[in-house]
C-alpha cells in the first residue's frame, strides 16, 4: 500500500513540474542574450538610478555578480522596491527580454542582504 | 577572558571525543566503569561548554569589541536586552547556542534514562558524543567565537530589524527545537546498536520530541509573526530556503509523533519510525546548514562561510551511518503485526504520514533543486510561489480533513456503518457551513472554501470527542460537568492535549485561508488631503510627520481610518532612517480586528519629497487566528506534555516485573 | 587578565578530568566490571509485560469508545473477543515466565 502512494505521489509531482515547468531559470546579466521567456535576473545595481517605480517605471542597469563580466542589462521596473535596494546591491527581479531592455514583473524584485544575520525581504 | 572560553571549548572537544570513542569501547565490550565515565564526560561538557558561553555573554554584556564577533553584532547604543539577540545573530554565536543546548539536552537525556535504559543509554553516550564532536570541532578549528583584535571604538551594531522581542526569541525557540531532535535520534541509534527492539527508547524519548516539536512550532511562528510586522512586505511566509529549512523538520517530526502511537498501540511500522527520526534530525541538521552557510542564493542568504562543506559532510555522514544501521538490523525491526483493516485509526495516521512526508519531501525539492541544477547543468533556476502553493494544497487539504476523521475511527477496524452514523453530525455542520460560506461569497475561491468547510468539520469532530468523552467520564464516575471534562483529559493528557493542538492547527489553517485566498489590496497615490478606499474601509492621508527617535529619524504618514460612518482611529506608516547602520527599514501601520479577526494592513511603499505617498493597502481577514492559534498550540501541547502519575506507575510496574530498576 | 584566564582555564581542564576519572578512582580494582545489562530473560519477560501494557491499554479503550459511541454495538462485539484472549496471552505467557 505504501509503493502505490508512493507512486501515486510521484505521479502527481511529475504531472505537476510537466505542466508548470521547474522552475524559471536564473540567469546572470551577460548570460541574458537573446534569451526569450519569463526569466530570473539575477544582478548587481548599477547606476544611475532613475525615475519612480510607482509612476512611469524605475530604470537602473544590473551587472553580474560573479565574475569579470563588464556588461550590463538596463531594467525596467514597476512595483514595490525593497528598502535595501541600492546602488552596488545585489537582486533578484523577474521578468522578460524585450528590445534589449529587461521588462521587469511587477513586483518582483528583491534583495539579496549582503553580509549581517539580517533576513531581509520585501516582495 | 577569551583565553578561557576558547580553552572551555577545546575542553568541551576533549570530553566529546572521549565520550564517543570510550563510551563506544565500553558499550562493545560491556565495561560499567569504562561506562560511567564516557557519561561523565558528557555530563561534563555542558559544563565546559556552560563556561565559554557564559564568557561570550559577559563579553557582549560588557561591550568588549576586542572580540571579534561582539564588534560584528554588538555596538554601545545597543539595549542590554538585544546583546543577547547579537550573541546568537553571527555565525559563531549561534554555533555556540546549538553545541551549549546539544550538550544540556545530552547530559539531562543521559541522567534522566540511565538506570532504566542502562543497556539504551551505553550506546546514545557515543552518539550524542559523535554529534558533538562535530560542533565542537567546528567552533575550535573553524568558526571560533572566541577570535580577538585590536578593540575597534565601537561595533558595528545590529540590524535594526533584527531589535525586537520576536528575533530575541526566534533563534532559541527554533534551536531548542533542532537540537532537541537529536534526542530521538540518539535514542533511535542507541536502540539500533544495542539490538534492543522493545519499546523503551520511544517511552524515553517521547516527552523530549514533544517539546523540540512544539519548540520548532512556536520559533516558526515567531518568526512568520516577525516578517508579518517588522519586515512588513504584506504576508508572514514566503516559501524561501530558510523559511522551509525550519518547516522541513516540523513536518517530518509531526510525522513521528503520529506513528509512534502506531508502533506503542500495536507494534507495527518500526522500520519506518527510525528513518523518520532520522529524516527528521537530518533535515534539522540540514536546516542549520542552510541558514548558517550561504549555499543558497537565496534573498536570506548569510555570507558564504567556511562551514558549509563541513555541515554537508557531517548530514551525508550521519544519513549514510544511520541507514547503513537500520539496514543491518532489519530482521529485528520486522513487525509480527499486520494493518488489519484500511478503515481503522492506524490507517488513517499511515496516510497522515504518507502526506506530511511527500509535503515534505517536495518542499526539500524546491529548495535542492536550484542548487542541483546549477551544480548540473550549470544554470540556476528559481522556484516561486505557485509550486509551493500548489502542493500545500494537494497534500494540506488531505491532511486539514483528516485531523477530523482520525479521531473519529477506532483502532483496528471500523466498520463502515458505524463510521456513517458517527461522522453523520460533524459531516452535516460541515455541510451546512459550506452552503453557507458559498452563499456570503467564498466560492471566489475554491481550495479556500474547501479549507472552509475542512476546518468546520474538524472543529466539530473535536468537539463531538470532548462532548461524548465528558458524557461518558460523567456516566462512570459521577460528579458535575465540568469534573468529568477535566478528569477526561486528565486520565488521557496524550489524546486531549492532541485534540488541542488540532484546533489549534486548524485555526492556523482557517488564517491561512482567509488571509491568502480572501485577502484585497489596493494601492494608491494621495497627497495630504486626499483619501482611498478598499473593502468597506475608508483612509484619509492627513499630513507628513517627521520626528526623531533614539537611533533613527522616523518618518510617518498619518491617515484617518474609518469603516461604514465609524471613524476607527488614526494610523501611521512610513519609514525609520537609521543613523549609524545607513538603512531605511519599512514601518507598517496594522489596524487589528479583535471581533473579525481581520488585519488593515498599510505600507507607506514611496514617500515623495513633497509629502505625496504611495500606499500599499492590504486587508486581510482572518489573519489574527494564526497568531491566536500559537497560543492554543502552546497550551495543547503543555497538556500533551504534562507529566502522568498514572502511567509513571504503569511504567515502574512495567520495568519492576522484568527486574530493571522502576525508576531513575 | 590573562594568567587569571589561564589559570581558570586550567582549573576547569583538571576538573573535567576528575570528572571523567571518578568511576576508576572510586573502584580502582572493580570485582565485577561488567556492565549490568538486563539478560535474555529480562529481556523476554520486558516484551512480554509490554505486550500485555498494550493488549489491556486496548480494552479498556475499546470499552470507552463503546461507552462514548464511537465503537457501535456490533464493532464492539466483533473486536473484543480477540483483545480479551490477547490479554490473557500475554497475562500468561507472563506467568509462565515467572516459573
Amino acid at each position: 500500500m505504501v509503493a502505490l502512494s508512493v507512486a501515486a505521489v510521484l505521479a502527481v509531482f511529475l504531472l505537476y513540474t510537466s505542466l508548470a515547468g521547474g522552475g524559471t531559470p536564473s540567469l546572470a546579466p551577460s548570460e541574458l542574450h537573446g534569451r526569450a521567456g519569463e526569466v530570473s535576473l539575477a544582478g548587481k545595481v548599477v547606476g544611475p538610478v532613475t525615475g519612480d517605480a510607482h509612476a512611469g517605471g524605475l530604470h537602473f542597469r544590473l551587472r553580474d555578480i560573479k565574475g569579470t563580466s563588464r556588461e550590463t542589462v538596463a531594467v525596467v521596473y514597476a512595483g514595490s522596491v525593497p528598502d535595501l535596494f541600492r546602488v552596488g546591491r545585489d537582486v533578484v527581479v523577474e521578468g522578460r527580454l524585450r528590445n534589449g531592455t529587461f521588462e521587469a514583473k511587477r513586483d518582483s524584485l528583491v534583495t539579496k542582504c549582503p553580509s549581517k544575520y539580517a533576513p531581509k525581504k520585501s516582495a | 577572558m577569551a583565553e578561557l572560553g576558547r580553552a572551555a571549548l577545546v575542553v568541551t572537544l576533549g570530553l566529546s571525543l572521549y565520550a564517543l570513542a570510550a563510551g563506544a569501547a565500553a558499550a562493545h565490550l560491556r565495561r560499567r566503569r569504562l561506562a560511567a565515565s564516557a557519561q561523565n564526560a558528557l555530563l561534563a561538557a555542558f559544563v565546559s561548554t556552560a563556561i565559554a558561553a557564559a564568557v561570550l555573554f559577559a563579553a557582549f554584556a560588557r561591550d568588549d569589541f576586542s572580540f571579534v564577533t561582539v564588534a560584528q553584532t554588538s555596538s554601545r547604543t545597543l539595549p542590554f536586552g538585544y546583546s543577547l539577540s547579537a550573541f546568537w545573530g553571527g555565525q559563531a554565536g549561534s554555533l555556540l547556542l546549538w553545541l551549549l543546548l546539544l550538550t544540556a539536552y545530552g547530559a539531562a537525556a543521559v541522567l534522566l534514562n540511565r538506570r532504566r535504559a542502562r543497556d539504551l543509554v551505553v550506546w546514545v553516550v557515543p552518539v550524542l558524543g559523535a554529534i558533538s564532536v562535530f560542533f565542537s570541532f567546528l567552533i575550535v578549528a573553524v568558526a571560533s567565537p572566541f577570535h580577538t583584535q585590536v578593540a575597534p571604538a565601537d561595533g558595528a551594531g545590529l540590524n535594526p530589524s533584527l531589535q525586537n522581542p520576536y528575533m530575541l526569541a526566534h533563534p532559541p525557540f527554533l534551536y531548542l527545537g533542532y537540537v532537541g531532535l537529536a534526542v530521538p535520534f540518539a535514542f533511535a541509534m542507541g536502540a539500533l546498536l544495542s539490538g534492543r527492539t522493545d519499546e523503551r527508547w520511544l517511552v524515553a524519548t517521547r516527552r523530549w520530541t514533544l517539546f523540540a516539536w512544539a519548540c520548532l512550532g512556536i520559533g516558526q511562528l515567531l518568526g512568520a509573526h516577525w516578517a508579518y510586522k517588522e519586515v512588513g512586505w504584506g504576508g508572514y511566509y514566503a516559501w524561501d530556503p530558510v523559511e522551509n529549512a525550519a518547516l522541513m523538520p516540523w513536518l517530518a517530526s509531526t510525522a513521528f509523533l503520529h506513528s509512534v502511537m502506531i508502533q506503542e498501540k500495536r507494534g507495527m511500522l518500526k522500520v519506518w519510525n527510525v528513518v523518520l527520526v532520522i529524516l527528521a534530525f537530518s533535515l534539522s541538521l540540514f536546516g542549520t546548514f542552510l541558514t548558517r552557510s550561504g549555499v543558497l542564493n537565496s534573498i536570506h542568504s548569510f555570507t558564504e562561510s567556511s562551514i558549509g562543506p563541513w555541515f554537508l559532510g557531517f548530514i551525508t555522514a550521519v544519513a549514510a551511518a544511520s541507514l547503513a544501521l537500520v539496514f543491518a538490523r532489519l530482521p529485528l525491526l520486522r513487525a509480527k503485526t499486520k494493518l488489519e483493516s484500511l478503515v481503522s485509526r492506524e490507517a488513517t495516521f499511515l496516510y497522515n504520514n504518507l502526506l506530511l512526508v511527500a509535503l515534505t519531501l517536495t518542499i526539500l525539492w524546491g529548495v535542492a533543486w536550484p542548487i542541483l541544477s546549477e551544480a548540473v547543468r550549470g544554470e540556476s533556476v528559481v522556484v516561486g510561489r505557485p509550486y509551493y502553493d500548489f502542493f500545500l494544497r494537494i497534500f494540506g487539504l488531505p491532511l486539514l480533513l483528516l485531523m477530523g476523521i482520525g479521531p473519529l475511527v477506532a483502532w483496528r477496524r471500523a466498520s463502515l456503518r458505524g463510521l456513517l452514523k458517527t461522522f453523520a453530525w460533524p459531516f452535516g455542520v460541515a455541510l451546512l457551513a459550506g452552503t453557507g460560506l458559498l452563499a456570503l461569497g467564498a466560492g471566489s475561491s475554491i481550495p479556500g472554501l474547501v479549507a472552509y468547510s475542512f476546518s468546520v468539520f474538524v472543529l466539530a469532530s473535536i468537539a463531538l470527542e470532548f462532548g461524548r468523552g465528558t458524557r461518558a467520564r460523567r456516566s462512570l464516575s459521577g460528579g458535575s460537568w465540568p469534573r468529568a471534562f477535566s478528569d477526561l483529559i486528565a486520565r488521557n493528557r496524550r489524546r486531549y492535549g492532541g485534540y488541542v493542538v488540532h484546533a489549534a492547527i486548524v485555526m492556523l489553517a482557517l488564517g491561512i485561508a482567509g488571509s491568502s485566498a480572501y485577502d484585497s489590496v489596493k494601492e494608491a497615490k494621495l497627497r495630504p488631503g486626499q483619501s482611498m478606499a478598499i473593502g468597506d474601509y475608508t483612509l484619509a492621508y492627513r499630513r507628513l510627520v517627521e520626528r526623531p527617535a533614539a537611533n533613527a529619524t522616523e518618518v510617518r504618514a498619518v491617515l484617518d481610518v474609518r469603516r461604514g460612518g465609524e471613524r476607527l482611529g488614526t494610523l501611521e506608516a512610513g519609514k525609520n532612517a537609521y543613523t549609524v547602520e545607513q538603512q531605511v527599514s519599512n514601518e507598517v501601520a496594522i489596524r487589528s480586528d479583535y471581533v473579525t479577526g481581520e488585519d488593515l494592513f498599510v505600507i507607506a511603499e514611496q514617500i515623495d519629497a513633497d509629502g505625496a505617498v504611495y500606499f500599499r493597502v492590504f486587508v486581510k481577514p482572518l489573519v489574527n487566528l494564526i497568531w491566536l492559534a500559537g497560543i492554543v498550540f502552546v497550551l495543547g501541547s503543555l497538556v500533551a506534555l504534562w507529566p502522568d502519575a498514572r502511567e509513571e506507575r504503569r511504567l515502574a510496574l512495567r520495568y519492576f516485573e522484568a527486574g530493571l530498576p522502576a525508576a531513575e | 587578565m590573562t594568567a587569571l584566564a589561564v589559570a581558570l582555564a586550567a582549573a576547569v581542564a583538571a576538573a573535567c578530568v576528575v570528572a571523567v576519572a571518578l568511576p576508576f578512582l572510586r573502584e580502582p580494582s572493580a570485582r565485577a566490571d561488567a556492565l549490568a545489562e538486563p539478560d535474555e530473560r529480562a529481556r523476554l519477560r520486558l516484551s512480554l509485560a509490554e505486550a500485555r501494557d498494550r493488549a489491556l491499554i486496548a480494552l479498556k479503550e475499546l470499552e470507552f469508545d463503546h461507552r462514548t459511541g464511537k465503537v457501535s454495538d456490533e464493532d464492539y462485539r466483533a473486536l473484543v473477543g480477540p483483545l480479551r484472549r490477547e490479554a490473557a496471552d500475554a497475562l500468561r505467557g507472563l506467568e509462565d515466565g515467572a516459573r
